[in-house]
Order: structure tokens, then C-alpha cells, then sequence
């Protein structure tokens, strides 16, 4: 049998992932990298707008703090973030961003040549920190040229399938060699999950089509629960047809949104901040627009840049421009761009400590699949790419120093009987003799969160969903698989993915069924208060034979109490 | 032909069959907007699962979907099936590449390449505090370089990579180049003397396609021509000085 080993593996090459792989590398650990696709192609590329740090190099009246930025972020979370993480992050923030120039990334410019900021949703300061509108795209590109660097090796193009848990610790991972079809377990003192969120759920995202949350749930199926799952964010600005981002930058630069009378409807949602509304708030307003018949023929609303002028839009938003050319053959300079809402992040995840840590020893999660918390019940924008970095490199320290500790080494008979008992399962898989092909469920289960568990909820609705997932779930086990072997078997993967996202929907249904109030991205027309005293609190998701089971779990409040959220 | 149907003749490759390379026709219904991409993947999930292909983002952003139509390479998700209703389009992998499966091909010799000119920035000295201050007019020279998704359609398209597989290629050129021009950077005889060599600079035909296939307006024959005058002044300077840039000393 071939068994791999590293100190450290690290699953997932995106930003979190490549991050935390150079801090345990720097540590002077075995690191690798395991990836479905080459680092370079994971969707911190798609990220647009910008990374928030009070660098305060943007001209205000006052001088950012990182305390402004905390509470922008706590705020901005309808007070469900845990306070003592978000300190971290924005404590942390400056001195990571720094380090990415440092490294190469091309941010944009001051007049005095310092990182350039512009405004973002619900922020207080001008804290994001842009490269154009390219800015995922700049920092995947250095964080990749810092692993090539230091010869980090990736195993690109492998899927992992299975944790190996022994004694209660994480000690491993069965993985798919995709070209090949070899499953191979691989041994480590740690795991870092960094596997990005399952916006993939939604028929309607402006996730990458890999985005199916595969690392989160190798987590859940090895007993970790998932936190606060029943978060969504809904990004207001999404392009109509494809669903890909149109970043809130547009709005920061002062872009409008234009509803089909032409008012700029953010008025009645958002009177101070307009456009810069936390993305919540102008989701909802957005939806709100369209649903009451305000918007245009199709469900869309326009947002408007053509007053920014020609050489603004192609300073600031080429890569915005390009999108909406390629995708709807509209040029932002001359005409107003249509958009509508779409989910876009995943609030809940992995639960871990600020140091990545998970409650299974020797897992750890970073990124979009973990939930810190940082972003509570609504993430600010910026923030996310920050999280990456942060947690990416907390996460990476944190696993190098326990790695170093950690004497023993399970025995290699341990990963010969696991390989066998998946081997046994797959016979399974492939033995059934189900007609129905998976991708049927898999979108008939998107257009049912779509339409059921969106942007606005009731109980009726999330009633139906749950209805519809169980059935989903039963016809799941009745599915078949045509293809045979594992070697570019695509259909396995993605039967195999959809399990998980089976399991999310359930766990997100669930959880905002539950939960009997409005706050942040969880909104409940029959419930549309928050409700502090019953549920100021996170949502754990256990995964049993019967479903999910919920539990709950105080939030972390250390100098900012809950207040009403008025912008 | 009826409008709303897309004939895609797609050539396949698997080195288990025999014979290992055969060209597939499949129709697929199209909707408003649909790009290639979109019709890939619904040939995979109804039609054939076997169909094998990469893509990731949709979005033009993340380079994995470059593919040859019509005689022509071209990110699949750019692609609008609108534009392939006329005749029954070709659908061929990535030219220039091996074939791993189907549309797959092996990137290994691209990125072996990236790799040789040392991607990653090496800093001159600087506060652990504070950004390198950089005038954004010089921001704007490197930028067109640094948006470059790695997508490998240059190379599909260069002579001098196809007559030379050891040439690095436009993309990687682009690359050196953006690392020259940077400010921050400290290398500047070092980077030219890893592309002052047939399989650098000088391998160039100067024949502008990379420049005009590239999906993101990437101009790596504009870095070539700059960095071949960076190197002749070098070589004037040299006569005088009696030191300067020698191709019998090329490390790389």
C-alpha cells in the first residue's frame, strides 16, 4: 500500500489554504498542499473589491483605528461575531496586508504613494485596500509565487475523500489521485481544512462552480458539527443572467442603484449610508424592489456608473468593465448594468478557535469553511479576504507548533484498514443499480434554496424546504452511478460532493427554522425582530442518524453590547 | 439547423482505448447567454459523464478552461455558444500541450517554466511596518503584466514555443518583465540575464499573437521588445565599462 506523509497537510489552495502553508513551512515543518485544482484556479481569484485594514491612508477627517474597524465588523454582524476573534483579525489586519505588499502585491496607490482604500458597506472609514478591482486575483498570485518560493510541494488535481480519526485525533486523509484513480492516505500530525464555502447549494451564486463545501463536510461526517449554517450572504450585485460578482468597489467608487422608475431605492432601506449599506441591508432592499414590482422585466435593477465617467470606471473597475462586456454585452461607461441579488458567502462552517483549531485534535479549518466567528450573521465586505490571511496564518503557526510536539505516529496497519473499509463502500456506490442520474437532485435542491431559503424566510417556506430536501435525500440513495472506476470519474466526485450539500441545505433549513428571529442575513418575515434574549447565540449543527441535531452556544462579548443596527 | 440547437463536434482522447483519439458530435439545447462552458458541463451531466474538461470560476478570472474552437484558442466560459450556431463548431484541447484526457492537458512544461524565472518578488530593504511607497504611475506600468491568469493560450498560439517547447513562452516573459519593472524589486541584471537566450527573449518571432489571443488584454511581446532594448544597452554600457550582461554567463 502507498502512504504519503507530511507533517502538515494542508486541503484546499486558495488564499487561506496557501497561507497557512507558509507559516508552518517558515516554521520549518513538512508542509504540502492537496487541491482539486491548481491553487491558482480556486475562487479567492474571483474576489474584487478589497481587503479591509485601518492603514488609515485614505484622507478622513479622523485616523482609522483598528477598533473602528471591530466595531464596523461587530456591528455589521448583528452582534453574533465573537468579539475576542474579531479584535484578532483587526488587530492583525494592518501588519498582514503590509506583509502581502511586501511580497508583491500590486495594490493601487495613494497620491502619495501608500495602499490605497476606498469605501466599502458598512464601514465607517475608507478601509479597503484595493489592487483595481482585481484584488483576490493579486493576492492569490503573490501567495502562489511566495509557495512556489519555498518549494512548497501541491498535489494538484486530488480530491480528498475521507478523514482518518484514531484515538480522537485527526491523523490522516484518504485522497483521490483524479487522473489516476488511486485512492492513497496520506498521514499528518495536522490537517487544515481550507476548502472555500458551498455557495454551490443556490441555483442562483456568484460562487465558482467548484464551490461545493467538500472539505466541511469530510469535517461534519467525522462528528465536527457546523456552526451558524442558517447564514447566507445574499451580494446585491450579482450580474443578471450569470450571477457573477459585480464587486460592492462599484458601489464604493459611487455607483448608484436605479430601480425601473429610475429612484435610487436605497433611500428608503439605508437614508446615511445609501449604496454603502452592509450587504444585508441592500440585499434585502434590492429584493424588496424587485418583489414589489419596481424592478425590470425579468427580476433585476440596474446599477448605474456612467456618471463615474469613462476614466474612473477604467481606472478603478476594468475588471468589472470586462465582465460585463464578456458576459452581457454591456459597456458600464454607456449604459447601466443589470443586476440582481445572489448568494455570495457562507457565514457558518467549521467551528475553530482564533487559532484554527477545530474540537477534533489535529484538525484544523481556515478561511470560508471555518467559522471563527468573525462575520456572526453578516460578513462586511473586505473582511473575508482578510479572514483568509489571518486565520490562514494562525492557523499554519498554530499547527506547526503542535506538529513539532506531537511524538506519536499512528501505525501504517491503521491506514491499510481504512483504505479498506472505503474500498468496501465504494463497492457500494458503485454497485447500486439506481437509474436516476445525481445531477437531477442537485438542482432541483439549488432552485429549492433558491426560491424557499433566500434572502427573505418563513415558516411555511422553510417548511417546504425541509420537505423537499428528505425527499431529495431519499432519492439521493436511489441514484446510480454509470461511469465505473475512479480515473476522471467526474460523476463520482460530484455524487460525492452532493451528498455533502444535501447534508448543508438540511443544516441550514434546520437552523433558521429554528431560529425565530431576524438578524443579519437571516431574515424571517413572520419573525422580523432580532431577539436578544432568546437568541444571541450560535447555532451548532450535529450530524446523527436521525438528521441534524441543534445545539447552541453563547457568543463571545467582550467591550461592545448588542444595540439596535441603524445605518 | 434548428436556432436553438448547438452541434459540437469535441475531440476525444484516451489513452486506454483504442484507437485513443476520436472526434465526438453532441447536440445541446441552448438558452439566451449560454456560454461553451455551460454546454460542456450540460453534455456531462446528461449526456456523456465521461467527457472530461476543466473549469472552475465562469468568470474569465481563473484561467482553467483554455480550449481550442474552431481552429482557435479561447477560454470555454468567454465563449458565447451564440457564436458557434453557424456551422457545427470543432472543439479541440489546448494546442501545443499533451493530452492528458479529452479537453485536459498537461501543464506541467508551462508552469516548469514559471517556475524558472523565479516568480516571486525579492524585495530591496524596507520597514516591516510600513508598504514600499510606489508612485502609481509606476503601478500602472507594471499592472497590464500583472493581470495575467496563467491560462496557457500564448503558448498555445506561439511559434517559437512550438518550435521550441523549451522556449519560456510568452506568459513567463510577461512575468520577468513585471518583476523587472517593479520598483520593490532588487533583481534587475538577474532577470535579464534568466531571458537574454534563444529560449528568452531572443526566441521571440515578434508575430504579436499572444498579444491578440490573450483574454485579458496581456501585451508579453511589448515586455519582449523592452526587455531586448534593456539588454542592448546593457551590451553598449558593457563595451565601455568592460562589464555588463554576457550570454556565456546566463545562470538560467
Amino acid at each position: 500500500m502507498e502512504l504519503l506523509s507530511h507533517e502538515i497537510l494542508i486541503i484546499g489552495g486558495g488564499l487561506a489554504g496557501l497561507r497557512a502553508a507558509i507559516e508552518a513551512k517558515k516554521s520549518g515543518r513538512d508542509v504540502a498542499i492537496l487541491s482539486k485544482v491548481h491553487p491558482l484556479r480556486s475562487h479567492s481569484v474571483a474576489a474584487q473589491g478589497g481587503i479591509n485594514a485601518a492603514l488609515g491612508n485614505a484622507p478622513a477627517p479622523a485616523r482609522d483605528t483598528w477598533e473602528n474597524h471591530a466595531f464596523d465588523t461587530i456591528k455589521g454582524s448583528d452582534y453574533l461575531a465573537d468579539q475576542d476573534a474579531v479584535e484578532a483579525m483587526c488587530r492583525e489586519a494592518v501588519e498582514r496586508v503590509i506583509e502581502m505588499e511586501h511580497w508583491g502585491t500590486l495594490f493601487s496607490r495613494t497620491e502619495d504613494g501608500k495602499i490605497a482604500q476606498r469605501p466599502f458597506g458598512g464601514a465607517g472609514f475608507p478601509r479597503a485596500c484595493y489592487a483595481a478591482d482585481r484584488t483576490g486575483h493579486n493576492l492569490l498570485h503573490t501567495l502562489y509565487e511566495q509557495v512556489v518560493g519555498l518549494r512548497i510541494p501541491v498535489y494538484e488535481e486530488w480530491y480528498a475523500l475521507s478523514l482518518i480519526v484514531e484515538e480522537g485525533r485527526c491523523a490522516g486523509v484518504l485522497c483521490l489521485h483524479f487522473f489516476e484513480g488511486r485512492i492513497v492516505p496520506f498521514r499528518s500530525k495536522a490537517i487544515i481544512l481550507a476548502t472555500g464555502g458551498y455557495g454551490r447549494i443556490y441555483l442562483r451564486s456568484t460562487n465558482a462552480v467548484i464551490n461545493t463545501g467538500s472539505g466541511s463536510f469530510l469535517a461534519y461526517l467525522a462528528g465536527v458539527p457546523l456552526e451558524d449554517m442558517e447564514f447566507i450572504q445574499f451580494h446585491p450585485t450579482s450580474l443578471y443572467g450569470t450571477n457573477i460578482l459585480i464587486t460592492e468597489g462599484a458601489r464604493g467608487e459611487g455607483g448608484y442603484l436605479i430601480n425601473a422608475k429610475g429612484e435610487r431605492f436605497m433611500e428608503r432601506y439605508a437614508p446615511h449610508l445609501m449604496e454603502l449599506g452592509p450587504r444585508d441591508i441592500v440585499a434585502r432592499g434590492t429584493q424588496t424592489e424587485i418583489d414589489q414590482g419596481r424592478g425590470l422585466e425579468g427580476g433585476y435593477v440596474h446599477l448605474d456608473l456612467r456618471h463615474l465617467g469613462r476614466e474612473k470606471i477604467m481606472e478603478r473597475l476594468p475588471g468589472i468593465r470586462q465582465i460585463t462586456v464578456d458576459f452581457a454585452g454591456v459597456d458600464p461607461i454607456l449604459e447601466p448594468i443589470p443586476i440582481q441579488p445572489a448568494q455570495h458567502y457562507s457565514m457558518g462552517g467549521i467551528p475553530t478557535n482564533a487559532d484554527g483549531e477545530t474540537d477534533l485534535p489535529g484538525l484544523f479549518a481556515a478561511g470560508e469553511c471555518a467559522c471563527v466567528s468573525v462575520h456572526g450573521a453578516n460578513r462586511l465586505g473586505g473582511n473575508s479576504l482578510l479572514e483568509t490571511l489571518v486565520f490562514g496564518e494562525r492557523a499554519g503557526r498554530k499547527a506547526a507548533e503542535q506538529a513539532g510536539k506531537e511524538k506519536k505516529i499512528p501505525e501504517e496497519i491503521i491506514f491499510r484498514e481504512r483504505l479498506g473499509a472505503f474500498q468496501s463502500r465504494l463497492d457500494g456506490i458503485f454497485g447500486l443499480k439506481g437509474e436516476e442520474p445525481s445531477f437531477l437532485i442537485r438542482d432541483e435542491l439549488r432552485a429549492v434554496m433558491t426560491s424557499r431559503v433566500g434572502i427573505f424566510r418563513k415558516e411555511s417556506g422553510l417548511m417546504a424546504a425541509r420537505e423537499k430536501i428528505q425527499e431529495l435525500k431519499k432519492r439521493f440513495l436511489m441514484t446510480g452511478l454509470k461511469q465505473k472506476g475512479l480515473a476522471f470519474n467526474s460523476e463520482f466526485v460530484q455524487y460525492q460532493e452532493l451528498e455533502g450539500m444535501l447534508h448543508f441545505a438540511e443544516a441550514i433549513v434546520e437552523g433558521a427554522l429554528a431560529r425565530k428571529e431576524s438578524r443579519g442575513s437571516h431574515f424571517r418575515t413572520d419573525y422580523p425582530k432580532r431577539d436578544d434574549e432568546h437568541w444571541l447565540r450560535h447555532t451548532l449543527a450535529f450530524k446523527t442518524e436521525e438528521g441534524v441535531r441543534l445545539d447552541y452556544k453563547k457568543v463571545s462579548i467582550t467591550s461592545y453590547s448588542p444595540k439596535e443596527r441603524t445605518y | 439547423m434548428k436556432l436553438n440547437l448547438l452541434t459540437l463536434r469535441i475531440k476525444r482522447f484516451n489513452k486506454e482505448k483504442d484507437p485513443p483519439g476520436w472526434i465526438e458530435t453532441f447536440e445541446v439545447e441552448i438558452r439566451k447567454g449560454m456560454n461553451l462552458l455551460e454546454a460542456l458541463l450540460s453534455i456531462q451531466d446528461e449526456q456523456d459523464g465521461t467527457l472530461a474538461f476543466r473549469y472552475s470560476c465562469r468568470g474569465a478570472v481563473c484561467g482553467s478552461c483554455a480550449m481550442r474552437v474552431n481552429g482557435k484558442d479561447f477560454l470555454a466560459c468567454r465563449t458565447h455558444v451564440e457564436d458557434l450556431l453557424e456551422k457545427t463548431a470543432l472543439i479541440e484541447p489546448l494546442s501545443l500541450f499533451p493530452v492528458i484526457r479529452d479537453l485536459i492537458v498537461d501543464m506541467s512544461a508551462f508552469f516548469d517554466h514559471y517556475r524558472k524565472i523565479q516568480p516571486y518578488l525579492q524585495g530591496k530593504s524596507v520597514y516591516e511596518q510600513v508598504e514600499y511607497l510606489m508612485a502609481e504611475e509606476k503601478r500602472k506600468e507594471v499592472d497590464p503584466y500583472i493581470n495575467c491568469i496563467l491560462c496557457g493560450i500564448c503558448f498555445g498560439t506561439c511559434p517559437a514555443f512550438e518550435k521550441d517547447s523549451e522556449f519560456l513562452g510568452p506568459a513567463m516573459l510577461a512575468k520577468a518583465y513585471r518583476f523587472l519593472v517593479d520598483p520593490r524589486d532588487r533583481r534587475n541584471e538577474e532577470i535579464l540575464r534568466a531571458v537574454n537566450h534563444q529560449q528568452g527573449v531572443w526566441g521571440c518571432k515578434t508575430v504579436f499573437n499572444c498579444l491578440n489571443v490573450c483574454p485579458k488584454q496581456v501585451p508579453p511581446t511589448h515586455a519582449i521588445v523592452k526587455m531586448r532594448g534593456k539588454i542592448l544597452r546593457y551590451r553598449l554600457a558593457s563595451i565601455f565599462s568592460g562589464r555588463g550582461i554576457d550570454p556565456k554567463h546566463n545562470p538560467g
